[in-house]
């Protein structure tokens, strides 16, 4: 019982200790877009589409390259900032595979098969840009996000009498520089606290799940091409693995496991895991996370198999 | 008042976590040294932004889904674990429960050609481990001379007389460290080294046929008990 308990803490601790960088380098980018990007001015260039909004927000990772640790802080401020809920969705689900760094990874472990980093490119940018879409029409801000959130978001043009050229002011005047500069520093250190809690909710429960379900119990789930599948996306949401690096564990795998149940690995992983669900939970309500969850497995499974059984 | 006095601990004990860490070289038991300056930098980051959070006003609004003081409150608490603690080196049932001595555990790369460039005697436990995964028939290794060092484990699958030889492989962090090992037979009537303990091991390879699948073994001349090394896992 002892060797669990401190298996269990050093897992736990190992999670936080890699994440809280990535964390911090998404609160960072999170920074950049509030001094940088004035509130409004996002809802003026970003595609009002729902499935437009999911595209351009599945490729936002070019622009910020985060793991699924800074992509919450990212995805946050775009929702504070009035994007739709589409692009920060795509984003957010994205953004963790769909990057440079990370696929640069890919392409490093996996150079001698090219057709699992193109594949994993495709996969990631059509389920997340599927899932952002469905979830934006299916409901409005309101409905989908956290109330602090939904707030933000842009609500229609009231009913009333207006004076035509009457000049109202869109937005408060922007702040002088030091001003500006000291509340970058206030904020950063809010949302590292109120993003970092959720985290160490996160990490708590991947390392209990870790360390009470034995990994040799996942892997003899089978090596077929449907339950290799299976034990890969049950692995990657235990293992709550950084999608930057994720790559290169797959690799370990590469001798027996079906080139579909890497990919499922590679693809489901980033977008949802046991660590990143918590963050999520900022963000969304935890019956939509739920939603989103089931979804992402759904279609990554059903791809994936495809693959095994067809095309591989 | 309270809340803000939480804030500030939070940040300041993840900043001073982290550089504890680096400084009592624990850091490697948690995560790949490739990470270190990520996490060293987030440090000194966190003790700047707790810097800032005791001078600058509390900002107003509150937008997490916790009340307000509970998230920092998680984080003080996490820190304050990770200080009071020292993080725990993972035993012989960890590799057991994460698959050690399974065919499927190897890490590997695909080398666009297959040469063996260094002496087999120089080849790591890791080394030997990948060397296999690229090219597995046991034969085209049997008399080489191996050395290699790693903690003793004794999976069910291992007749008597026999210690697998392990290490863990750390990829990003603790949460994924995955075993390795290498079948040692011991020189007959040697006693069973305990479990857990380290041993620099040389010998010569040979074929071997355990639970029934043909394996490549390490058969032991000599054995010496060593002490667990500063960083105990390969990356």
């Amino acid at each position: 019982m002892y060797n669990h308990f401190s298996n269990t803490l050093t897992i736990f601790l190992g999670l936080l200790v890699e994440a809280i960088p990535f964390l911090l380098l998404g609160v960072i980018f999170s920074g950049v877009l509030m001094l940088f990007v004035p509130q409004g001015r996002l809802v003026a260039i970003l595609p009002k589409h729902p499935a437009l909004g999911a595209l351009c927000g599945s490729m936002g990772g070019f622009l910020f390259p985060v793991c699924e640790c800074g992509n919450v802080p990212v995805a946050r401020r775009l929702l504070f900032q009035g994007a739709p809920v589409s692009v920060a969705l795509g984003f957010l689900l994205a953004a963790p595979t769909v990057n440079p760094i990370v696929l640069w990874a890919t392409w490093t472990a996996f150079r001698d098969q090219p057709e699992i980093v193109l594949l994993r490119l495709g996969f990631s940018v059509g389920i997340t840009t599927a899932i952002a879409w469905l979830f934006s029409v299916l409901g409005s801000p309101q409905q989908l996000l956290q109330p602090d959130l939904a707030r933000q978001q842009p609500k229609p043009i009231p009913l009333g009498t207006y004076w035509l050229g009457e000049k109202v002011p869109l937005q408060a005047p922007p702040l002088p520089w030091p001003q500006r500069w000291r509340q970058l520093g206030q904020t950063m250190g809010q949302e590292v606290q109120e993003l970092g809690g959720v985290m160490v909710l996160g990490a708590l429960g991947a390392a209990l799940v870790q360390e009470f379900i034995p990994r040799e119990w996942i892997l003899h789930l089978g090596q077929g091409p449907v339950s290799s599948v299976v034990a890969m996306m049950v692995l990657a949401t235990v293992v709550s693995m950084c999608s930057t690096v994720d790559a290169f564990f797959a690799l370990s795998f590469a001798s027996t496991f079906t080139s579909g149940s890497l990919l499922a690995f590679l693809v489901f992983g980033p977008m949802i895991d046991l660590k990143a669900m918590g963050l999520m939970v900022s963000i969304f309500p935890p019956r939509l996370v739920f939603y989103m969850f089931v979804l992402a497995a759904q279609l990554t499974f059903l791809l994936t198999v495809f693959l095994n059984l067809y095309v591989i | 008042m309270v809340v803000k006095g939480i804030g500030v601990l939070a940040l300041a004990a993840w900043g001073a976590l982290l550089l504890k860490y680096w400084l009592t070289n624990q850091l490697d038991l948690l995560i790949n040294p490739n990470y270190t300056f990520l996490a060293v930098g987030a440090g000194f980051i966190l003790l700047v932004l707790a810097g800032v959070k005791v001078w600058a006003p509390p900002l107003t609004d509150h937008r997490g889904i916790f009340p307000p003081g509970w998230s920092s409150l998680l984080l003080v608490l996490a820190a304050g674990v990770g200080l009071v603690t020292t993080p725990h080196v993972f035993t012989s049932q960890t590799a057991l429960a994460r698959g050690l001595g399974t065919p499927t555990l190897e890490t590997r790369v695909r080398p666009q050609a297959f040469h063996l460039e260094i002496q087999s005697q120089q080849r790591t436990l890791v080394d030997w481990v990948r060397t296999l995964a690229v090219y597995p028939e046991p034969d085209a290794y049997d008399g080489q001379l191996a050395n290699i060092k790693g903690f003793v484990a004794y999976p069910p699958q291992l007749p008597p007389g026999y210690l697998m030889l392990s290490r863990f492989v750390i990829t990003c962090c603790a949460a994924d460290a995955y075993p390795v090992g290498m079948p040692v037979r011991l020189a007959p009537d040697h006693p069973p080294y305990p479990k857990d303990s380290w041993l620099s091991v040389q010998g010569r390879m040979a074929t071997e046929v355990i639970d029934g699948e043909r394996r490549l073994v390490l058969h032991a001349h000599t054995t010496t008990p060593i002490p667990q090394p500063r960083n105990p896992y390969e990356y």
